[in-house]
């Protein structure tokens, strides 16, 4: 099991009217077998960092820069045919977001995971078929449904099924995006469920994308919030998600109802993410942030250790000791 | 299968054939103008003529007329031709071949061409060579066939006369086996040349435009996630979840091409179904278009029956079990 390092990792969408700044300096390493959240709004990048990691862009998204490192090997530059025979699905693989979509619907969905085996190793198809059977033994789908199609699952099945895919391989490092967003929350808790046993029987790594703070800190052991292509906070998951420094988190988290709290009104923070074609000067929050200064519209802060070991925040109104006001956003 | 979807999908097709057979029954009876008159010389006696009027069933009242008529189609049965006196059946049957040899070639070749065209240019969406493609596709999609086979005639069996500009053989044909299939070849390329030049582009567009949207689907990211390569991404994924509609759409439009012999004929002057239905219907031959008519309306149900059952082999979600 290998490391992944992401350096300064630069990704912008090339438009008619610039460049969209989707993936903007975004740096973190991953230990082998360790759950990595990745919070934020719409639009903030985060799905499109996925995409990065595996090179999946579409055509006018071009890396700008940084380095992608696993187990040493850097992948921004390895060749594609490389790329795709060694890497892809083999050490990387992914859930998609709205994995109801991500099942051809003409073709059974034992096939679609046989397939990705016989894509990476030589074995006969009978051997692809038994392994796509155990799999989804393994997400706890009957393998008697191998030859079924994917409007003959519900939509949890199909979630499973997905997740059972993406382990068809063994890979070193899962990149699960939105894997839970369009499920009710009882079949939700399930498919988190499944998620968090196979990654600690298999050991593997999680690369989490989502919106949903609960469904992060149900699941991962460090998560990264991003805020307009930037990692503004990162740590393990109780420090930040309990003791949030960057007001942006400290927002989010009150955007979450307490079920044990009393009825406190749920707020939002004001204001709509920046456009990422010409994002603000300075701090990318400043023009939404309650404690924003002069000295925020004008300097980038930049993402360091403040207050806790391996709590990581990019703000110029918290300390080197990490002490920071409390936001209320109305 | 279920049959019982099938089978009312079959009596769907036979209360149509019955609609449509007794509307051909009824638009030549309310035309103006007697039948007999057509046929006959003005110099006849009226005794003559009442012979002849008995002869062809018109003395009775139109309900038995109606019931012959219907007893007589479904034997394929259409009487004879006013104008040759030769059955229609066997005079159809003797254009017949010409009729699909020609559309039948020019609509594997629309179809072949616009499908693979139309996948190859998909991946290359927005590039110059798409553009370009996909301009000149709908150009030439706009154009009418008459329009181009009379460009192709006057260029190409005209000005320049390397193809020949009527017919679907020399005259008199050659005898051995090799020359009379090149002499063939050699006939049908202007005509094959206009159906195709007319007709692959809405088979390019359509194709181009489905496999565009699958490609931008979840399902597809997810293969190329997979690793598989390009070819399997664009043929297992993309194509096939885009070949049911193009399977319907190939079924459905079969009958068309009878339809399209009419123009295409008239303008080659070639010895098929559809210059036999222009000249029935310009010389009042009504036993001739009433039985073109009943034939192109068996095709169009047929095709369309043909066209429900493969769906279902082609789409998984349609498929009973």
């Amino acid at each position: 099991m290998s490391e992944l390092v992401v350096q300064d990792l630069r990704m912008y969408y090339q438009s008619r009217r610039g460049q969209v700044r989707a993936v903007d300096g975004v740096s973190f390493t991953l230990a082998p077998g360790k759950a990595l959240g990745i919070v934020g709004e719409s639009g903030c990048g985060k799905s499109s960092l996925g995409i990065t990691l595996l090179r999946l862009l579409p055509p006018n998204g071009r890396v700008m820069g940084g380095s992608v490192r696993l187990g040493g090997e850097e992948l921004l530059t390895m060749d594609e045919e490389t790329f795709r025979k060694n890497i892809r699905w083999k050490k990387l693989a992914m859930v998609f977001q709205g994995a109801m979509n991500a099942l051809n619907p003409v073709l059974t969905v034992g096939s679609q995971i046989a397939e990705a085996i016989l894509a990476h190793e030589r074995v006969t198809k009978e051997e692809a078929e038994r392994r796509a059977k155990d799999l989804l033994a393994m997400v706890g789908i009957n393998p008697a449904r191998y030859g079924h199609y994917p409007h003959e699952f519900s939509g949890g099945m199909k979630q499973r099924a997905v997740i059972a895919m993406a382990l068809a391989c063994n890979p070193q490092v899962i990149i699960a995006d939105e894997p839970t967003t369009a499920l009710d929350v009882m079949v939700q808790a399930q498919v988190l469920k499944a998620i968090s046993d196979l990654r600690q029987r298999l050991g593997l790594s999680l690369i989490l994308v989502s919106h949903d703070l609960s469904v992060v800190a149900q699941t991962c052991d460090e998560v990264a919030v991003m805020y307009a292509g930037k990692i503004v906070e990162h740590g393990p998951v109780e420090e930040v998600l309990v003791r949030p420094r960057h007001p942006y988190t400290q927002g989010l988290t009150q955007a979450f109802p307490d079920i044990r709290a009393d009825r406190a009104p749920i707020v939002s923070i004001p204001g709509t993410p920046p456009n990422l074609l010409s994002p603000p000067s300075g701090c990318r929050f400043h023009p939404r942030c309650p404690l924003a200064d002069e000295l925020c519209a004008r300097e980038e802060p930049e993402l360091v250790e403040k207050g806790a070991a391996r709590h990581r925040v990019a703000c110029h109104q918290v300390s080197v000791s990490g002490e920071v006001a409390e936001v209320r956003f109305a | 299968m279920s049959g019982a979807y099938y089978w009312r999908r079959l009596g769907y097709a036979l209360i149509t054939l019955f609609v449509i057979m007794t509307l051909n029954f009824i638009i030549f009876r309310i035309m103006p103008g007697d039948p007999v008159s057509l046929v006959l010389s003005p110099e006849f006696t009226p005794e003559v003529r009442q012979m002849l009027r008995e002869m062809y069933g018109l003395d009775q009242p139109l309900w038995t007329q109606y019931l012959l008529y219907m007893k007589n189609t479904l034997a394929f049965d259409f009487g004879r031709s006013f104008v040759t006196r030769q059955p229609v059946l066997r005079e159809l049957l003797a254009r017949l071949p010409n009729t699909l040899m020609l559309l039948g070639t020019a609509f594997v070749l629309n179809v072949v061409v616009g499908v693979v065209l139309g996948i190859k240019m998909a991946t290359r969406q927005g590039s110059r060579l798409e553009t370009g493609v996909t301009g000149v596709s709908l150009f030439l999609n706009a154009m009418p066939s008459f329009f181009v086979g009379l460009l192709l005639l006057l260029t190409f069996g005209y000005y320049w006369p390397i193809f020949p500009i009527r017919g679907t053989m020399s005259v008199p044909p050659p005898t051995e086996f090799w020359p009379i299939i090149f002499d063939r070849i050699h006939h049908m390329i202007l005509p094959v040349t206009a159906v195709s030049l007319s007709g692959y582009g809405s088979w390019y567009l359509y194709t181009r435009n489905n496999v565009i949207g699958a490609l931008g689907q979840d399902y597809v990211l997810t293969a190329r996630a997979k690793g598989l390569t390009q070819r399997e991404v664009l043929y297992r994924h993309a194509f096939r979840s885009v070949l049911p509609p193009i399977v319907t759409l190939v079924f459905l439009s079969l009958p068309g091409l009878i339809t399209g012999a009419v123009i295409t004929e008239s303008i080659f002057s070639l010895y098929g179904v559809g210059r036999y239905l222009v000249d029935a219907t310009l010389q009042q031959d009504y036993p001739v278009v009433q039985g073109c008519f009943f034939v192109i309306a068996l095709a169009v149900l047929a095709c369309n029956l043909l066209a429900d059952l493969v769906y279902g082999l082609v789409d998984p979600r349609i498929r009973l079990r």
